[in-house]
């Protein structure tokens, strides 16, 4: 185990959204099964309307993107800036005050959401005083990553902090517009934007976020989890910088891709799916890139768990960024929008991609953070195949049922009347939406059996005394 | 007028302040693009990107001796 790193960089910050991130994990998947069979068994919400689909599922979105995603972001951030540049982090102070700043935020998000309280963005719902302190936060992350940066001790800055950096560029940019609005109250406001500029702007952060926060950020995960995991070099250092430009440069056209059909002018969906095809070659690059880093040595695919949730979320980002150009193409999205064909390629990006390479990052980290092997290897194994197994199942079911709900929306019969009511369509979609329930099921209880593996090992840290003997070691 | 013509017809005069914006920003960015893909494929860069390769090995190294407080 290496010794000296305690004093040398501050990983307490980085242990406390570690352990938060796998608490979020287990809350908002738990909130997404929950709505997943609110839509099989509308009984459910019991009429109740803090438990109503309309206002979990916000909640679940927010819980899994910003409270889960957000803290895993961070806690790898800060750890791997600074083992990149062999310096702690510029401000301490200013790392906490990130911690309890954006756990503030996702407190405010479980109140606000559940009593109605939104914009009615999507992914950008929470209301103004609350689009204010996440600008305020975010801002001081960005800022202290960037100073931990100047003041290097490596002349080189390694290409997982471009990916982070360019995540808090982006989305610093992309959050200020899409949130930019008119208080009419402490918890009413409304867009600054209208019409049809309104769905442009909404959408250019809707897939932005994808592109920018769930991709670029967790590509950085990639590039330093993926070869620190497998004891190999990068593949390529010069494809990881081309995957970098291209995706800065491309990702930003593709948000009116999802307003095809709409009010906006027709060209902007075409460049937008254009752009989307062109996407594939840097994702594609990139995926390629970090299996590849395994060329030589896939036999410790056998033996390493943790590897394995890394390279199959490699599998599920190659997939999804395949998959999202093609259902921008026109054609394919006069069937799939409007679906749950693009539910089930979210949940591919998400739970397949996102989750996966979180999931595998926060396994490599556990051990270092806290001096200790796992509390049970097996149970990490276990994690593996229910995280697999319950994203295959989810959107399998998501797949099914969207390009059947697409085809029989648009089936007429031989005199050009529609061939189905909608309401045949939702009855047709029932045994599909059970078994999204169960998918999401087998993954939250993966989620659960993480969450309790993880305390085991804190616990079995502090009464071996292994991180106390870490932190009075000297190198 | 050729429908080749037709279609790359631009109303230049009709140009607003936000659509040059546009423009010079895309061509900017395309022209970066294509000398990011140059200076990387670039033969004469090979060596000197590929070794950043071995970054994250060093941190190990950098973790120890003198600049750790350790022997």
């Amino acid at each position: 185990m290496e010794t000296g790193l305690e004093q040398k960089y501050n990983f307490d910050v980085v242990r406390w959204f570690t352990v938060m991130a796998v608490v979020y994990l287990v809350v908002g998947a738990a909130v997404g099964v929950y709505i997943a069979a609110e839509l099989a068994w509308p009984f459910l919400n019991f009429d109740i309307p803090y438990l109503t689909f309309g206002r979990l599922r916000p909640l679940h979105t927010n819980a899994v993107i910003f409270a889960f995603g957000g803290c895993a972001l961070m806690a790898t951030a800060f750890y791997t800036v600074q083992r990149t540049c062999g310096v702690r982090l510029w401000s301490d102070k200013l790392a906490w005050f990130v911690f309890f700043g954006w756990n503030l935020i996702i407190v405010s998000a479980v109140i606000t959401l559940p009593l109605g309280l939104t914009e009615a963005k999507e992914y950008a719902e929470l209301e103004w005083p609350i689009d204010i302190l996440i600008a305020i936060v975010w801002l001081a992350f960005s800022f202290n990553f960037i100073m931990t940066l100047a003041i290097r001790k490596t002349s080189h800055i390694y290409v997982s902090n471009w990916f982070y950096l360019g995540m808090m560029v982006m989305i610093t940019y992309l959050h200020v517009v899409n949130s930019l609005s008119i208080p009419v109250g402490l918890f009413k406001s409304y867009s600054l934007f209208s019409g049809t500029q309104d769905a442009m702007i909404q959408w250019w952060w809707g897939h932005n976020a994808v592109g920018f926060y769930l991709t670029a950020g967790f590509l950085g995960m990639m590039y330093y989890f993926v070869p620190k995991q497998a004891n190999r070099p990068v593949y390529s250092y010069r494809l990881s910088v081309i995957h970098f430009w291209a995706l800065m440069f491309g990702y930003v056209w593709l948000g009116a891709h999802h307003l095809q059909y709409t009010a906006l002018p027709d060209w902007t969906g075409s460049l937008g799916a254009a752009v989307s095809i062109a996407m594939i070659i840097p994702s594609w690059g990139g995926a390629v890139n970090g299996m590849m880093t395994l060329s030589g040595a896939w036999d410790k695919l056998r033996t390493d768990y943790v590897l394995r949730f890394l390279i199959v979320a490699l599998a599920f980002y190659a997939m999804s960024t395949f998959e999202g150009p093609v259902m921008s193409l026109k054609t394919v999205n006069a069937l799939s929008h409007y679906t749950d064909w693009t539910v089930g390629h979210v949940h591919s990006g998400a739970l397949g991609w996102v989750a996966g390479v979180a999931i595998g990052s926060i396994y490599h980290l556990m051990t270092r953070l806290w001096h200790t092997e796992m509390f049970s290897e097996k149970l990490v194994n276990f994690h593996f195949w229910t995280l697999t197994i319950g994203t295959v199942v989810y959107i399998v079911a998501m797949w099914v049922s969207g390009i059947m709900q697409g085809l029989m929306w648009r089936a007429f019969d031989e005199y050009g009347n529609l061939a189905y009511t909608f309401v045949e369509t939702v009855d047709a979609m029932h045994p599909y939406y059970a078994m999204r329930t169960v998918g999401g099921g087998i993954f939250l209880f993966g989620a659960i059996i993480m969450l309790f593996n993880v305390l085991m090992t804190v616990s079995k840290s502090v009464s071996s005394g292994s991180l106390q003997k870490a932190r009075l070691a000297t190198a | 007028m050729t429908s080749l013509s037709e279609y790359f017809h631009t109303d230049w005069e009709a140009m607003t302040t936000n659509d040059w914006i546009g423009t010079i920003l895309t061509v900017v960015i395309f022209i970066a693009m294509v000398v990011a893909y140059f200076q990387v494929f670039r033969p004469k860069n090979k060596d000197r990107l590929e070794s950043q390769r071995y970054v994250l090995f060093e941190e190990d190294n950098k973790d120890s001796g003198e600049k750790n407080g350790g022997t």
